[in-house]
């Protein structure tokens, strides 16, 4: 009798298969095949919102809207930083930094509205709303702390979409992710040059193989939290 | 070919370049799979697909034509460093960000060459290179004083490095089918698009009319029916939301939709277009012989 019975560990070990992320290609494979493929796809699929009963927390959700998601969050910060400093410049800007710094206010704020149209027409019911930065640590005035923070964010950005690119299922969206990445590095080069000329791909960014940052969904989070209210869940993001 | 094998054995990724060993066997199988043949096996209608449907290359190709625009580059910059004194600036920063853009397409040529190597596949020869664009002096030069004039050099370096970025992006795009090989073009892509813009704000510094990104108000550098075709089509007004919408996106309507130049200038600024494999040939081919 006692054979029969299963302990809490045995029980966690089977039930481990289940809750195992089940990669794209993976899923392709057991997709396509004929026997136990609906089992297989349930268990694939993970619906679970986690996103909680907090009013302060905005869940990303999971697949390519996740993705999806989770640029239009990190572009949202990016727009409201470069707008404020745009609305607050720092002592000393030059005319020259002045138009620069105003350009990438723009492209920001384009890449923005671009995912809320891209998200509203493909799920709409599923885009996060309005975030709500804290720049409370930026001291606006002071261009060294200004040009490092928008360093780390566009840094930050494109370690993001680097990384987020395997977790993308759809071709179309990833081209597109691909024709905003590339923007975001030229932003990172500029910065960082403004800051110390020739630092454009320092060896903080960009290693020994010659490969810019490619950062998992958990590390970006964990670093943009600092400047948003709402606590982002991303853990569904591209499963 | 097993599919089933073959995909199995892709979603193993690595995340390591020591892990190429194990993914020999999967990728050589992409040696003789273009997106169609994989397209036609997979029991799912694939909307990934490249938007190039008639393109019958194979991830391999893909690699090789990396490697090549690598080497190029390579070599571009190798031959800028061995240049009379007094070719560089004064100001050493301008040195040493091509000293560092050097170094990084050499080892990108390493890496492109060990991930297709470990595919079985083989790593294009060095062709002949003539960065004056004469072909060996066979025809009339697109840029006479490369190697002695310093901002002709820069404006070749732009065009390059402009391409590299568009290339990477229609690689990336056909690269979808393979997590490990896809990472590696984005951050290949990245790290050209930080060249691109050093070399636009060097140009800059030196009192070009020029960007860190592509734009509209960028002075014309280019040759029309020779370089030209490098900023063919990326100065793009419109962006089309994805299918099934197809419909451009409205700028003017969003929050950001007001303000002067927004479409004219702007939107083109705020996206990197793709370059087909076709226009970067030709424009390798412009100083290769």
């Amino acid at each position: 009798m006692s054979n029969n019975l299963i302990k809490g560990s045995d029980e966690a070990e089977f039930a481990k298969p289940l809750y195992v992320p089940i990669k794209r290609r993976s899923f392709f494979m057991y997709a396509g095949a004929t026997a136990g493929a609906t089992a297989l796809l349930l268990s694939g699929c993970d619906d679970d919102d986690s996103g909680g009963s907090n009013s302060n927390s905005v869940s990303l959700g999971s697949g390519d809207v996740g993705v999806l998601n989770y640029a239009y969050a990190l572009e949202q910060l990016e727009a409201a930083f470069y707008a404020q400093v745009i609305a607050t410049p720092y002592t000393g800007i030059t005319t020259d930094e002045r138009t620069a710094l105003t350009a990438i206010s723009k492209h920001e704020a384009i890449h923005r509205d671009f995912f809320k149209a891209a998200i509203t027409a493909a799920a709409p019911t599923q885009i996060i709303p309005g975030l709500t930065p804290d720049f409370s640590k930026i001291n606006f005035a002071d261009r060294t702390q200004v040009l490092t923070a928008a360093k780390t964010f566009e840094d930050l950005g494109v370690g993001a979409y680097n990384g987020a690119g395997a977790l993308i299922q759809s071709g179309t969206y990833l081209l597109l992710a691909g024709k905003i990445v590339s923007v975001e590095a030229r932003h990172a080069a500029y910065i960082r040059d403004l800051l110390t000329p020739g630092s454009f791909s320092g060896s903080d960014v960009v290693n020994a193989a010659g490969l810019d940052q490619a950062l998992p969904v958990a590390t970006v989070l964990a670093a943009a939290q600092t400047y948003i209210k709402e606590t982002i869940n991303g853990d569904n993001v591209g499963k | 070919m097993d599919i089933l094998k073959l995909l199995a054995d892709l979603a193993e990724t690595p995340t390591d370049l020591t892990q190429l060993a194990s993914r020999r066997a999967a990728l050589d199988g992409l040696r003789r799979v273009g997106a169609k043949t994989i397209a036609a096996a997979l029991p799912l209608s694939l909307a990934a697909l490249p938007s190039q449907a008639g393109d019958t290359r194979t991830v391999l190709d893909s690699l090789q034509l990396a490697v090549r625009l690598e080497q190029l580059q390579n070599a571009f910059y190798s031959r800028a460093l061995t240049s009379a004194a007094g070719f560089f600036p004064a100001d050493a920063n301008f040195r040493s960000s091509i000293v560092k853009m050097q170094a990084h397409q050499q080892q990108h040529v390493a890496l492109l060459t060990r991930i297709i190597s470990s595919s079985n596949g083989d790593t294009p020869t060095l062709p002949n290179y003539d960065f004056t664009g004469s072909k060996n002096n066979t025809q009339a030069s697109l840029f006479p004083n490369v190697f002695s004039n310093f901002d002709e050099f820069l404006r070749l370096a732009q065009l390059l490095e402009d391409t590299s970025v568009r290339a990477y992006k229609a690689i990336v795009e056909f690269l979808v089918q393979d997590n490990y090989t896809l990472q590696t073009a984005l951050q290949l892509h990245s790290t050209e698009a930080r060249h691109a813009a050093r070399i636009r704000t060097m140009r800059r510094l030196r009192g070009a009319v020029v960007k860190p990104w592509p734009s509209p108000t960028d002075a014309d550098i280019t040759i029309a029916g020779r370089t030209a075709v490098v900023y063919a089509t990326e100065h793009a007004t419109t962006q089309l939301l994805p299918a099934p919408a197809n419909t451009p996106i409205p700028f003017r309507l969003l929050p950001i939709g007001s303000g002067a130049n927004l479409l004219t200038q702007s939107v083109p600024e705020a996206f990197d277009e793709p370059l087909a494999a076709a226009e970067v040939e030709l424009i390798m081919g412009l100083f290769t012989y």
